[in-house]
């Protein structure tokens, strides 16, 4: 990493007092760090399910992030961002190519970015000054990673601060063809252990993953320090402890030597199944107010109340661990000097659902909870915080990115630059976040469930399941942010401009896969 | 050594039980999930799978079958080399008929599994044992393994190619 000579360091002050008193510290900061000569480091965070509506950053009834709000004293707040999806896959893939789902069609359960769109990422926009470093622990995020390997200078394996695997291959075993290796062990060669309709494509594979799961101690995995077991993605189990500290030697061992970078850390936690250390179980012995909701006829599942408010409890124990965890690899890469010079993004790529009979996300559903996500950015040197409560998105991260680099931002990015980075509040924009899992790839949208969010409302449009007719559901997120009073047949004006508003634009996203 | 194998025509009806086999499970489940890789994966990536899928399928077939002539080699002849096609097809019907319980089980219930496994592995120990003293099973093995001999012209030659094609795309 460039040292900050003396003068520079008095440039970059200057240059920071200068453009706090006339703009937003943000702006300023980042002009500043142009001042600098040296591009900065991009450090991006990433917390899987992460809502925003379980942090006590976003006012939250409990206090679930004590750390992401010290953190938040010197950092861009985005108080409405939204994910474009509720699940992973779209999720993500807009994240890191600054397109709408149904721009870049990674829509379905284990899906990838259209092939010939696959350069339009956030790795090959910045650059090759950059280097571009990725690890993520959730497959579904390492497949569209692998689609972007020839932009990635280190892509890291999922297990790389795992235990107990158990599956025998992982796709990182084919380097050259990492992402259809998902396909071939994880969805076909391999026993899904989890799931007892799993038809292995191979029976000398399938049959020693389930002996060696017959034959392994799964009791292991839970121990005084997990009660509930350990943290587990699918076929290993990791300590958060181990992970972060793991990031945490990767970012100060690679940063000083491979400067500026573009690293991108995925972190499965707080994904189910909610399974902290022992210091964070009970933490939150309190009444939480609790709305009981009807369950959903389109619900994946029909949980009771009462097994919903636990699992609730659970995730929030959770998101308190990942913040504590996130609390300490900051308070660390600080003393060691290493953000100096590196914007820190911290977000999501979807939120997290405890109600209406359902327990999770990637289903039919797609109310606040599970799309409305925290982004948080802090600049180099930042001092204070900036609040910003216009709707955002997931895809303004690439533009914004872009403009921090200095990079030209491409005419086919459908994210803006975000407030504070040389956006504007915008009050007037429509966000359209959608779940389309069963929908054909490359086939008109037709089956899922599209969300518009503009202003204080949200609309819903479900279409395309089977013996549920089509419908839609209008809430009020300010006067009404539980989503309990379905204005659609109330507020007849909102609901028709909405309504417009979505269906042409799924109509217009459709034209192109429309058969001529 | 080699004199301690059988002939080749006998290893090739063998080898044809257990292609078969495994090839047809592998190919079942590829149908069951080809449906919803056709919402995902174009043609191509498809046929990559499949290409994986059947390479895998290959070695596992050689695994079984080599599995079995070393067993020739290190028996006395009277109790595996003799009669080889006949006692070869049951014991690999026997190990992949178990193979098939056990993890075919799972899908049903994670408590019968070791049941399973059991229950084919007596039933086709016995067969082994006894199957050349029935001149019935003897020649109906026989009779099937000869039929499934034809199956080798097409998997042999898919197994050679799909191989090829993932070995290149490997390199390049």
């Amino acid at each position: 990493m460039s040292q900050i000579s003396r003068r520079d360091f008095l440039k970059l002050y200057a240059a920071l007092a200068a453009s706090a008193a006339f703009s937003g510290a943000p702006r300023l900061l980042s002009s500043a760090l142009s001042n600098n000569g040296g591009k900065p480091n991009i450090l991006i965070f990433v917390f899987d399910s992460m809502s925003a509506r379980h942090l006590s950053l976003y006012g939250y009834g409990r206090m679930t992030t004590p750390n992401l709000e010290k953190f938040a004293e010197r950092a861009s707040v985005y108080h409405n961002h939204y994910s474009s999806a509720n699940f992973t896959t779209p999720g993500t893939a807009s994240m890191l190519t600054g397109m709408h789902p149904w721009t870049h069609r990674a829509l379905n359960f284990r899906g990838m970015i259209d092939r010939t769109l696959a350069d339009r990422n956030l790795f090959n926009l910045v650059g090759n000054e950059y280097t571009h470093l990725a690890f993520t622990q959730n497959f579904w995020a390492d497949i569209l990673l692998s689609q972007f390997n020839a932009d990635l200078d280190s892509h890291f394996p999922c297990d790389l601060y795992g235990q107990a695997r158990k599956s025998l291959f992982q796709p990182d075993d084919l380097p050259g063809d990492r992402s259809i290796a998902y396909y071939v062990f994880q969805d076909f060669l391999s026993l899904r252990l989890h799931d007892p309709s799993s038809f292995p494509g191979s029976l000398f594979i399938g049959s020693a993953e389930l002996g060696i799961d017959i034959t392994s101690d799964n009791k292991a995995n839970i121990s005084a320090d997990y009660p509930r077991g350990l943290p587990t993605v699918y076929d290993f189990s990791y300590e958060n402890a181990d992970v972060f500290s793991g990031v945490n030697d990767l970012i100060q061992s690679e940063l000083p030597r491979s400067s500026p970078s573009l690293a991108y850390f995925h972190f499965w936690s707080p994904h189910g199944p909610y399974n902290p250390r022992k210091e964070f179980i009970g933490i939150f012995d309190d009444d939480l107010k609790w709305h009981s909701k009807p369950r959903h006829p389109l619900a994946a599942d029909n949980f009771p109340q009462e097994h919903m408010r636990q699992k609730h409890l659970e995730f929030d124990e959770a998101i308190a661990e990942v913040d504590a965890e996130f609390g300490r690899v900051i308070s660390d890469l600080e003393k060691s000097g290493v953000l100096q010079n590196s914007y820190v993004i911290v977000t999501s790529d979807h939120g997290e659902l405890f109600e209406r009979g359902e327990i999770g996300h990637a289903s039919a559903l797609m109310y606040a909870p599970v799309t409305h996500i925290p982004l948080l950015i802090s600049a180099p040197g930042q001092a204070a915080r900036s609040d910003f409560h216009s709707l955002t998105s997931i895809e303004d991260l690439v533009p914004t990115i872009l403009q921090i680099t200095g990079r030209e931002i491409p005419d086919w990015v459908e994210g803006r630059l975000l407030p504070g980075f040389g956006g504007t509040e915008d009050t007037s924009r429509s966000l359209f976040p959608m779940v389309a899992k069963d929908n054909a790839t490359y086939q008109p949208l037709k089956h899922g469930t599209f969300a518009m969010i503009k202003g204080a409302h949200e609309l819903f449009y479900f279409t395309g399941y089977p013996k549920h007719p089509d419908s839609f559901e209008l809430y009020n997120l300010q006067e009404d942010p539980d989503e309990l009073q379905d204005l659609f047949s109330k507020d007849i004006t909102t609901a028709s401009k909405m309504k417009d508003e979505l269906l042409a634009a799924i109509d217009t996203a459709n034209r192109n896969f429309q058969k001529k | 050594m080699l004199k301690r194998l059988p002939k080749s025509q006998e290893i090739l009806q063998v080898y044809a039980v257990i292609a078969v086999m495994l090839s047809g499970w592998t190919i079942t489940a590829f149908l069951r999930k080809l449906p919803s890789w056709l919402l995902t994966l174009n043609i191509g990536e498809i046929f990559t799978v499949f290409s994986y899928a059947m390479v895998t399928n290959f070695i596992e077939s050689l695994i079984v079958l080599l599995l079995l002539l070393l067993a020739c080699i290190a028996l006395p002849s009277h109790l595996f080399r003799d009669k080889f096609v006949v006692r070869g097809a049951v014991l690999s019907i026997a190990i992949i008929g178990s193979l098939m319980m056990f993890v075919g089980l799972h899908m049903q219930s994670a408590s019968r599994l070791w049941l399973g496994f059991f229950e084919v592995s007596l039933l086709m120990g016995v067969f082994l044992g006894f199957s050349p003293k029935f001149r019935f099973l003897s020649s109906a093995v026989l009779w099937i393994s000869d039929r499934l001999v034809v199956f080798l012209f097409v998997l042999l030659p898919l197994y050679v190619i799909l191989s090829g094609y993932v070995i290149f795309r490997n390199i390049a």
